[in-house]
C-alpha cells in the first residue's frame, strides 16, 4: 500500500476525494497526520469537516467509547503544588546523558556534502578520490544507492525530497553522505568529492515566486511556484458591509528557527535486522515509525530511544530529516555504529523553520467599539518542500473577537529557501501579531481605550462557524489580570505624550491570544506499574524535552492513585521497545496527552487496588471471625493507605495490599479516544511597559506581565518556567532574531548563534507570570496545556507598546532599531 | 578540521624563529584563540588569501607576554594579557579608564578570561559575506564584494572601498583614542607602529587589516599618559548585551580650555574598516564651547559618510552616539 501523504490529504482536496476507507485508516496512524492534527489543527480543519466520520479517532463510534464522566476535582494534594523536575541535577550538571555526549567502541562519524545552490540539477558526483581517503569507510550517494532505497522520500511529493535527488531545490540538499573512523576525515572527504552542478532558477522571493510569470518547478496548475491555496472561509457578507472607520495593516515575519541548545544528532546501529537509534527527538514512536517506513522494515524492528535529556527541539525534532535515514543506511552498509551530528549551520539551514509570512489585514470598526468587519489575507512562504503555513494563523482571527462579517484567505508559496515545519506555536504568533496590531490599531482609530474594545468584542461561546464550544473560556480573566497588574488605567497614554528623558519616550501596550494548541491528542496511551513492595513505576511513552512533562507525568500518577509521590518513579527516557505510543511532545499537548494517558492508567490500577483492598480487608474480617463485607465501592486510598470509607481508623499500606495479592505486579493500563466535540483553546494576554530611545532606535522593555488561562496548573513552576521561556523566546523573535539570505546567491548569511542573535540573558525580560485557572472538560484535572500559546504575544505587545511610546508603527518583524529610526523620519 | 602543526614558544625570539623556519607555509599566531580556533573549526578559513594556516604559533605559552605595566612614561601591555587582565588593572582603570570600558564591553566574560588584548586588536572582521563558507569576496583573494549589492546592514559607511568590512575590534577604537603604539616583532625584525598608521584599509591591502606582515606579530600596546584633566568616555551600540559586536562604538579622549575644546580625539568603532578618527568633529569643535556646539559638530559625520543601500540608519546612530558619548565625557571628574 502507498503511503498517504498527509500534508496532500490537507491541502489538495481531489487527493483527499480518492482515499478508500483503508487509507483513512493508514492516514489516522500516520506521524505526519498526528502531527497535523495536534500542531496546525487549521490545515486539517477542512478535511475533517468533509471527511472527518472516515477518521477513527474523529468518528461518533470511537468517541463514544464507555468511560464514566468523572466527577470535576477541587481538592488537590499533589496537582497545583510546586515540583522541581526530575531530571533536574542531570540538566544542571551534564551529568545526564545526552546523546551528543554518547559514543560505541567502532562507531563511524558521518558527514553530509550538501548543494551550494537553491536550485540545480546535479549532473555528477565523483567519489573516487574520497573513497581512496584512509579512514573513509563509505560514501554514499545518488549513483549508488542500493536500489531498495531509490524510491525512499519523506514528507509529500511532488517536488519529492528523496535521500539524495537529481534536482536539488534548496541550499543544503545532501549530495553525499562520508561515513569515516573521525569527524576530520570526514571533512577532508567532503572536500574531496566532485560535483557538477547545473544551476537552474531559483525562486527566492515568495511574493514574486507567487505570480504567473515564474517558472513552474512542479506539476501545478496553481501560478508560479504556489503551493496551495485555501478555499476562502467566509462568514456573513464581509465585502458589502459598512464601517464607521476601516483599518488597514501589512504585516510581516521573517524565517525564524528554533535554535535548541543541542544540535539535533543521533547514535544509529544495527543489532542483527534491528535498527537501534538513540535520538534527539520530540516523538520516539514518531521516529519509529517514519524509519520504519523510510527504511522498509516493520516497526518491531526498530528501536528508539530518546534519552530524556534532549536540548530541546522547540517543535523541529517531531519526525526525522534524510540525514537520520542515511545514518541508518550507512550503518548497515558498514555493519558499525554511526554517530550523526549536525552541525549548527546544517541545524540552522536543512532543519525547518517558522516561515516567513505576510499578512494584509483589513478590519471595519464603528464608533461604538463594535466589529463591522474583517478581511483577513495570509500569505506564507512555505521554503522548498510541500507544506502549509498560512491557514494556520487563522485560528485567532475565526476565534477571538466577534466578527460577523468576515473573509480568511490562505496562500502557501513554494520557494528555493528555508523550510517550514512547527516552531513553537507554529503559525499562530504570525496570526496574533497581525490581528493584535489591527486590533489596537482600530481601537486608536476610533478613540478607544484598546482593552475596553478588546472586552466588550470577545467571542466567549465557542467556533463561530463550527459550533465547536469552548470549555469555561479565561480569556476575559487575561485581559483584566494584567490590565490590572500593569497599572494600564493610571499609565495608557496618548501616543508619544510621555517623554521621560530627552529623546525618550515611555510606552504601554497589550495583546490577547487565542490558540488551539494544549488541547490534547491521540494516542492518549500509558501504563501503571504497581511494584509487590506498593512502590509504583509510570511507564510512559511521554517525551521529556527540557520541559519538565515527566514529573508531570509523576504527579499526575501519583494525584489519581492516592499515594504520595516519593513512592513513584519514572525513567527520563523513552525506550519504544518498552512503552506504548503516547504521542509526540508537540501542539502542547502532552499535559493531555500523555498526562491523560498516565491519568486514565492510575485510574485502572486504582481500581484494582481497591478491589485487592476490600479482599485484604475481608482476609482480616474472616480471620478475625467477623463479616466479610468489603466491598471495592467501600474503599478508598489516600497518602497511599488503603482503607474502609466507613471505617477510616483500620487502614492497610499499599504495600500490605500488594503483598497480600501475592500474584505479582498490579498493572493499570489506558484505551482513551479523545473527545472531539470541544473547540479547545489556549487563553492567554501579555502587556508591556517599554521606553523608547528616538536617537539611537533603542527599545527597552521595563515591565512585562503575562496572564495564561491553562485551566489547571499541575505543577505551577514548570508552568511559571513554560511562560517566562516563552516570552524570553518570543521577545528575541520581536527584536532581534531573522534568519537570512543573500538574495543574489540564496545561501544564507547569518546561521549561527553570534550573528542570528539569540536574546542573552542580559536582554530578557523576566515576564510577571499570572496564571489563571478556568478548569476545561475534557482535560486532566480541568488543565490545558501550556508549551506554546506564551510564544505568539510579544511581538504584538511589544509594537502595541511602541507605537504608544512614539506614535509609529513598525508593522514588520523584528523591530529593530533601523525599521523603528526609518518609521521615525517618516513620521 | 584540518590537520595543522601547533607550537608552544616560550620566547618571542623563539617564535620569531618558527616563523622563519616556516616561512614557505602558511603560518598564523594564536592567542586566546577565540576566533581564530573557532574559525579553523568551522573551516571558514579557506581562499587564496586566506590559506589554511599549516602552522599554528601559540604566544600565551610566552613568559612575560602578559605582563601589564604602568609607569610615569605611560602604560605598556603585553599582548598575550586577557581582557580580564587588562580590565582588573586598578592603573589601567585609573589611567586609562576608556581602555578599560571598552575592554568589558567585548562578547562575555568567559571569551574576555580568555581572549587577549592582542587578539582582539588583531582579529579578524566580521562580515557575514567574509565569514560564510561559499562567498569567496575580495578578502578572502575573490573577485568580488558581495555586500555592494547584498545586504550590508551592517557594513561600513565610511572608507569603504573593493571591501566594505568594519573593524571589528572594541579596544583598538578605544586605544587609537588614546593614541597608542604597536610594538611588532617578526622576521625581518622589530619595529614600533602607531595606532595611526597601524590599521590598514582595503585599498591598500584588501587581504588584511593591519600593517603586520607575513611572519610579523605584535607583542605590545604602549599608551602614553594622557595630558592632566583629559576626559574620556566610551560608548557601544550593539543589539544584544553579550556576544555582539559594535553596530557603531565611540570613543573619546580630549582636553579642555575652560568649557571649550583644547585638544583630543573623537574615534568609531563599526563605521569603517579600519577604527576611523572623526577628525571632521576634533576640528569643529577645536576651541569651541562644547556642550553647545557638540550637537552640530557631530552631524558632521554626514559629510564624511558614504552610506550603503540598507545602512543609512548607521550615520544617524554615529551622529547621536558621538554626542552622547563626549556628554558622558564631560560629566566625568
Amino acid at each position: 500500500m502507498a503511503r498517504i501523504e498527509a500534508i496532500r490529504v490537507a491541502q489538495d482536496a481531489e487527493y483527499a476525494a480518492s482515499l478508500s476507507d483503508a487509507d483513512w485508516h493508514q492516514l489516522s496512524l500516520d506521524p505526519d497526520w498526528q502531527q497535523l492534527v495536534a500542531e496546525q489543527s487549521e490545515m486539517v480543519a477542512g478535511v475533517i469537516a468533509t471527511h472527518g466520520h472516515k477518521l477513527p479517532s474523529f468518528s461518533a463510534a470511537a468517541s463514544a467509547r464507555p468511560t464514566q464522566p468523572e466527577a470535576p476535582r477541587t481538592a488537590f494534594k499533589i496537582a497545583g503544588t510546586d515540583v522541581a523536575r526530575m531530571q533536574g541535577i542531570g540538566i544542571v550538571t551534564n551529568l545526564g546523558q545526552y546523546t551528543e555526549n554518547m559514543r560505541m567502541p567502532g562507531m563511524l562519524f558521518m558527514r553530509t556534502l550538501r548543494s551550494r545552490y537553491p536550485h540545480a540539477k546535479i549532473t555528477s558526483v565523483d567519489i573516487s578520490k574520497a573513497q581512496k581517503l584512509p579512514g573513509v569507510k563509505a560514501v554514499l550517494h545518488r549513483g549508488n544507492l542500493p536500489a531498495e532505497y531509490a524510491d525512499v522520500f519523506l514528507g509529500a511529493a511532488n517536488p519529492t525530497r528523496f535521500l539524495f535527488n537529481e534536482e536539488v531545490f534548496e541550499v543544503g540538499s545532501p549530495i553525499a553522505v562520508v561515513a569515516a573512523e573521525s569527524e576530520h576525515v570526514a571533512d577532508e572527504a567532503l572536500r574531496q568529492i566532485d560535483v557538477q552542478y547545473q544551476v537552474l532558477p531559483a525562486a527566492l522571493d515568495f511574493l514574486e515566486a507567487m505570480k504567473a510569470t515564474t517558472p513552474k518547478q512542479f506539476t501545478s496548475n496553481l501560478d508560479g511556484t504556489t503551493i496551495a491555496v485555501t478555499p476562502p472561509l467566509v462568514r456573513g457578507d464581509p465585502t458589502n458591509t459598512r464601517a464607521d472607520a476601516v483599518v488597514d495593516v501589512i504585516a510581516h515575519k521573517p524565517v525564524e528557527q528554533h535554535v535548541a541548545l543541542e544540535v539535533t544528532n543521533g547514535l544509529f546501529w544495527w543489532d542483527n535486522d534491528k535498527l537501534n537509534a538513540v535520538y534527539t527527538s520530540q516523538w520516539a514512536h514518531g521516529v519509529r515509525a517514519n524509519l520504519s517506513t523510510a527504511l522498509k522494515i516493520p516497526q518491531n524492528k526498530v528501536r528508539v530511544v530518546q534519552p530524556g535529556y534532549v536540548g530541546s527541539g522547540y517543535g523541529y525534532r517531531s519526525g526525522i530529516d534524510l540525514a537520520e535515514v542515511h545514518a541508518a543506511i550507512l550503518s548497515k552498509l558498514t555493519a558499525r555504529p554511526i554517530k550523526m551530528n549536525y552541525t549548527r549551520y546544517e541545524d540552522f539551514v536543512t532543519r525547518t523553520h517558522r516561515n516567513e509570512f505576510r499578512d494584509e489585514m483589513k478590519l471595519g470598526v464603528n464608533k461604538d467599539g463594535t466589529l463591522a468587519f474583517g478581511q483577513f489575507k495570509v500569505i506564507a512562504n512555505v521554503g522548498a518542500q510541500r507544506a502549509g503555513a498560512a491557514n494556520g494563523a487563522w485560528f485567532n482571527m475565526q476565534n477571538l473577537y466577534k466578527i460577523p462579517n468576515l473573509k480568511l484567505e490562505a496562500i502557501d508559496v513554494f520557494t528555493n529557501s528555508f523550510k517550514s515545519g512547527p516552531y513553537r506555536c507554529v503559525s499562530h504568533p504570525n496570526g496574533t501579531f497581525a490581528l493584535e496590531i489591527t486590533m489596537e490599531k482600530a481601537a486608536y482609530a476610533i478613540g478607544m481605550d484598546p482593552i475596553a474594545f478588546r472586552l466588550m468584542n470577545l467571542n466567549e461561546v465557542g467556533n463561530p462557524d463550527t459550533k465547536a464550544p469552548f470549555s469555561n473560556p479565561g480569556i476575559r480573566d487575561c485581559i483584566t489580570a494584567v490590565r490590572d497588574q500593569v497599572g494600564w488605567a493610571q499609565k495608557w497614554h496618548a501616543p508619544k505624550a510621555n517623554q521621560v528623558r530627552p529623546g525618550v519616550y515611555h510606552g504601554i501596550g497589550m495583546a490577547a491570544h487565542a490558540c488551539s494548541h494544549g488541547a490534547g491528542g491521540n494516542p492518549a496511551s500509558g501504563q501503571v506499574v504497581i511494584n509487590s513492595d506498593g512502590t509504583v513505576q509510570c511507564i510512559s511513552a511521554n517525551n521529556d524535552i527540557g520541559d519538565g512533562q515527566r514529573t508531570e507525568m509523576m504527579m499526575i500518577t501519583a494525584e489519581t492513585l492516592g499515594v504520595p509521590l516519593t513512592s513513584v518513579t519514572i525513567t527520563p527516557y523513552v525506550d519504544t521497545d518498552l512503552t506504548t505510543d503516547a504521542s509526540g511532545t508537540f501542539g502542547s499537548q502532552q499535559t493531555n496527552t500523555g498526562g491523560r494517558g498516565q491519568f486514565e492508567a492510575a485510574t485502572d490500577a486504582r481500581k484494582q487496588i481497591l478491589d485487592w483492598g476490600a479482599r485484604k480487608f475481608n482476609d482480616d474480617a474472616t480471620k478475625a471471625s467477623q463479616p466479610a463485607t468489603n466491598t471495592a465501592a467501600d474503599m478508598d486510598m489516600v497518602d497511599g493507605k488503603v482503607f474502609n470509607k466507613n471505617a477510616a481508623n483500620k487502614t492497610h499500606t499499599l504495600a500490605e495490599v500488594m503483598a497480600f495479592k501475592t500474584s505479582g505486579a498490579i498493572v493499570g493500563r489506558a484505551d482513551y479516544v479523545q473527545d472531539p466535540k470541544w473547540q479547545r483553546t489556549a487563553w492567554a494576554a501579555h502587556a508591556a511597559e517599554v521606553e523608547v530611545d528616538t536617537v539611537l532606535g533603542s527599545i527597552k522593555i521595563t515591565n512585562y506581565v503575562a496572564a495564561h488561562d491553562l485551566g489547571k496548573a499541575i505543577n505551577p513552576f514548570a508552568v511559571q518556567q513554560q511562560i517566562e521561556g516563552g516570552v524570553v523566546m518570543a521577545t528575541a523573535s520581536a527584536t532581534t532574531e531573522e534568519l537570512l539570505i543573500d538574495k543574489a546567491t540564496g545561501l544564507p548569511l547569518n546561521p549561527n548563534l553570534l550573528d542570528y542573535k539569540p536574546l542573552s540573558i542580559k536582554d530578557a525580560p523576566l515576564a510577571n507570570v499570572i496564571i489563571i485557572e478556568k478548569p476545561k472538560e475534557y482535560g486532566v484535572f480541568g488543565a490545558h496545556g501550556i508549551g506554546e500559546p506564551p510564544m505568539a504575544l510579544p511581538a504584538p505587545t511589544i509594537t502595541n507598546a511602541v507605537y504608544n511610546a512614539v506614535g509609529v508603527w513598525v508593522t514588520d518583524m523584528p523591530l529593530t532599531r533601523e525599521k523603528l529610526l526609518a518609521a521615525l523620519k517618516a513620521g | 578540521m584540518r590537520a595543522f602543526e601547533l607550537y608552544d614558544a616560550t620566547t618571542v625570539a623563539q617564535a620569531v624563529d618558527l616563523l622563519k623556519q616556516n616561512s614557505s607555509r602558511a603560518t598564523k599566531v594564536v592567542g586566546g584563540g577565540s576566533d581564530l580556533i573557532g574559525g579553523i573549526l568551522k573551516d571558514w578559513v579557506h581562499g587564496a588569501g586566506l590559506p589554511f594556516p599549516d602552522v599554528i604559533v601559540d604566544l600565551t605559552t610566552i613568559k612575560d607576554l602578559s605582563t601589564i605595566s604602568v609607569d610615569g612614561g605611560g602604560a605598556t601591555i603585553g599582548a598575550t594579557a586577557t581582557l580580564t587582565d587588562v580590565i582588573e588593572h586598578k592603573d589601567i582603570a585609573s589611567k586609562f579608564p576608556l581602555l578599560t570600558a571598552a575592554a568589558l564591553t567585548v562578547a562575555s566574560p568567559l571569551i574576555r578570561n580568555f581572549g587577549t588584548l592582542g587578539g582582539n586588536v588583531n582579529q579578524r572582521p566580521r562580515c557575514w559575506y567574509f565569514r560564510g563558507e561559499d562567498f569567496n569576496c575580495y578578502k578572502k583573494g575573490g573577485d568580488f564584494c558581495y555586500a555592494v549589492t547584498g545586504d550590508n546592514r551592517y557594513h561600513a559607511i565610511i572608507g569603504g572601498e573593493l571591501c566594505y568590512i568594519v573593524h571589528p575590534s572594541d579596544t583598538s577604537t578605544a586605544l587609537l583614542a588614546l593614541n597608542a603604539s604597536a610594538k611588532i616583532a617578526g622576521v625581518n625584525g622589530d619595529r614600533t607602529v602607531a595606532f595611526d598608521k597601524y590599521f590598514i584599509g582595503p585599498r591598500e591591502d584588501v587581504l588584511r587589516e593591519n600593517v603586520l606582515g607575513k611572519g610579523e606579530f605584535m607583542t605590545h600596546v604602549t599608551i602614553p599618559n594622557p595630558a592632566g584633566g583629559t576626559k574620556m568616555a566610551w560608548n557601544k551600540l550593539k543589539d544584544r548585551q553579550v556576544y555582539d559586536f559594535a553596530l557603531t562604538s565611540v570613543a573619546v579622549a580630549f582636553t579642555m580650555d575652560g568649557n571649550n575644546w583644547k585638544d583630543g580625539r573623537i574615534v568609531l568603532g563599526g563605521v569603517a574598516p579600519v577604527p576611523y578618527r572623526a577628525t571632521v568633529i576634533e576640528d569643529a569643535l577645536k576651541g569651541k564651547d562644547i556642550k553647545s556646539n557638540i550637537k552640530q559638530a557631530a552631524a558632521q559625520i554626514r559629510t564624511v559618510a558614504r552610506p550603503m543601500s540598507l545602512n543609512a540608519y548607521k550615520v544617524d546612530l554615529a551622529a547621536g552616539l558621538i554626542e552622547r558619548t563626549v556628554m558622558d565625557a564631560l560629566a566625568t571628574n
